[in-house]
């Protein structure tokens, strides 16, 4: 069987040597430099128009700063974990409720009868529509965070639940059935692992419109939380409390991407291969 | 035809088939008309027909994925009812479970049907060897080429030991070199593990390297049988052999494939 050498395609990846071409190539450096001129550009604009944006170091210095001193009776870090909080619990109830519910909507059309109407009614309603109503309804406190967090992540998570089982290739469940298997195992040997993917990027989408959701709810009311430290900024007039808070959610909403995309690495490991560049 | 190797013993049956599809909006799409065709153990039967003749069709009727319309196959004289690990299907686009390892899409038929997990993995083994494909047990569909998912996809079939091999199609989407090798390899495997197969193509060169008995079909729906030719030459056989290319001379003049 030699032409079976010859029918893999093989991925040698080759040292190369470090000349200026190939260091332009080199994706860690134009990250490098790409980062570098957006810092240069960030401070030199923020030297010329003094008050209303703080340079770089600023930022980090008002950083350090909240890490110690507490705002509102918490350090920067608890109120990185209060919104960080918040997240988790609207995000997994609504993703331990969607996922399966858009999974049966996909499987079963009663549940699609029903449950199909009412999503369509509700889908196109901007979650920060509900925001007043929550607070109306939640008061001000924990709860009505929470609802908003979890009317906003639903939708994508259900969605993308029941069209990833709506774009399994039909042919593979008559693979199912010609070895053998029944209607439980075309769901758990190819509707469900098939599905995954499509899980995972809704997972993706719902956790970033989930910081949006509870930035939104935190500008309105709140005592904690980095949307409570950027409009306390405000009220102070401190651009540098401001910006600092954008970063902090720019960084942990991105930390939190990251570990879903572990998650799927973990759960989806032949997709590893396709991913990575 | 030799009857030493066919002794006889009518494996399929397809009697008087008929298939016409209702799509949306009532309309109706004559696809096959009036195929009967007996199939012996351990023949190799090639359906050869141009594209959109009803050859998937007609094997899945066979596989038991669709119903006939009128008409009915026997199965070792039973009526074929849905499908059902007996029979073995060899998909078209290959159909692999891209979350599955080759391993784990070869192993798939036994474990369905409960074999345990050593036995299984010993079965799957022997077929991942007889298609070739040693050391690739732990790739994914997706680190293959073309020429080794069918493998896979033929070595699939075959784990679950069925009595009737079908084909559809399977080296269509290959070059013309793979698709050479890898007929040489299915005739290989034929001789090996017996089986009875109905094989589908559209390639005439193809269908006369493999086949006992060609039945050809006419293009345009609905499809139906033309003629069949029996072929009698020796195994393994040659492209470049007189009587190959006289067959395929005769064929070609007498159908509307052209190649
Ligand atoms: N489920 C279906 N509903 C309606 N029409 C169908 C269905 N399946 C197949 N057909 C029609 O039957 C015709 C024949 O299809 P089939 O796939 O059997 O042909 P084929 O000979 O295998 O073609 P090819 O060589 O391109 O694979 C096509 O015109 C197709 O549109
Ligand atoms: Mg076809």
């Amino acid at each position: 069987m030699v032409d079976i050498a010859n029918e893999i395609q093989q991925q040698v990846r080759e040292r190369k040597p470090l000349t200026p071409a190939a260091m332009l190539k080199n994706r860690w450096f134009l990250y490098g430099v790409s980062l570098m001129f957006f810092f240069v550009v960030w401070d030199s604009s923020a030297r010329m128009f003094a008050s209303g944006l703080p340079r770089p170091h600023e930022v980090v210095l008002q950083l350090w700063r909240m890490l110690f001193d507490p705002l509102a009776g918490k350090s920067l870090l608890g109120h990185v974990w209060a919104s960080t909080q918040r997240i988790l619990i609207g995000f997994t109830i609504a993703t331990l409720v969607a996922v399966p519910l858009g999974l049966m909507m996909a499987l079963n059309r009663y549940v699609n009868a029903i449950v199909k109407p009412l999503f369509d009614l509700l889908k196109p309603m901007p979650p920060l529509a509900w925001i007043s109503i929550a607070i109306l309804w939640f008061g001000i406190g924990e709860t009505s965070k929470v609802f908003i967090i979890i009317i906003g992540t639903f939708v994508p998570c259900l969605l993308d639940a029941y069209n990833g089982v709506r774009l399994v290739e039909p042919e593979l469940y008559d693979v199912v059935r010609m070895l053998g298997g029944n209607r439980r195992d075309e769901i758990v040997q190819v509707c469900f692992p098939a599905a995954f993917p499509a899980i995972f990027a809704g997972l993706q989408i719902a956790l970033s419109i989930a910081w949006s959701c509870v930035l939104a709810a935190e500008l309105v009311s709140a005592r904690s939380g980095l949307g409570f430290i950027i409009i306390l900024g405000m009220n102070l007039s401190r651009p540098a409390m401001i910006v600092g808070g954008m970063v902090v959610i720019a960084l942990v909403s991105w930390g939190m991407s990251q570990l879903v995309s572990v998650l799927e690495r973990f759960v989806c490991p032949w997709k590893r291969e396709i991913d990575s560049p | 035809m030799k009857d030493e190797t066919h002794p006889g013993q009518t494996k399929i049956v397809c009697e008087d088939i008929t298939k016409i599809f209702i799509q949306k909006g009532k309309q109706r799409v004559h696809v096959l008309d009036h195929i009967s065709l007996d199939v012996k153990e351990n023949e190799f039967v090639v359906i050869l027909g141009p594209g959109q003749s009803g050859k998937s069709t007609l094997l899945r009727i066979i596989a038991g994925l669709e119903t006939p319309t009128e008409g009915r196959v026997l199965l070792d004289g039973r009526e074929v009812e849905g499908p059902g690990p007996d029979r073995g299907l060899v998909f078209q686009g290959y159909m692999l479970f891209a979350w599955k390892t080759v391993m784990g899409n070869v192993e798939m038929g036994p474990k369905l049907r409960g074999v345990p997990k050593n036995e299984r993995r010993e079965i799957a083994a022997h077929y991942i060897h007889l298609v070739g494909l040693d050391g690739f047990e732990n790739h994914y569909p997706h680190q293959l080429s073309g020429g080794m998912k069918q493998r896979v996809g033929i070595a699939r079939a075959y784990a679950n030991n069925p009595q009737v091999m079908l084909l559809d199609e399977p080296f269509g989407q290959l070059d013309a070199q793979t698709r050479y090798f890898m007929e040489k390899e299915t005739a290989r495997i034929w001789e090996t593990e017996k089986r009875t197969i109905l094989f589908v193509t559209n390639n005439i060169d193809e269908a006369i390297y493999l086949a006992d008995r060609i039945v050809t079909m006419v293009g345009k729906l609905p499809g139906r049988m033309d003629v069949v030719y029996n072929v009698d030459l020796p195994r393994p056989r040659e492209h470049t052999d007189m009587a190959f290319l006289k067959l395929r001379h005769e064929i070609t003049e007498a159908s509307e494939l052209t190649l």
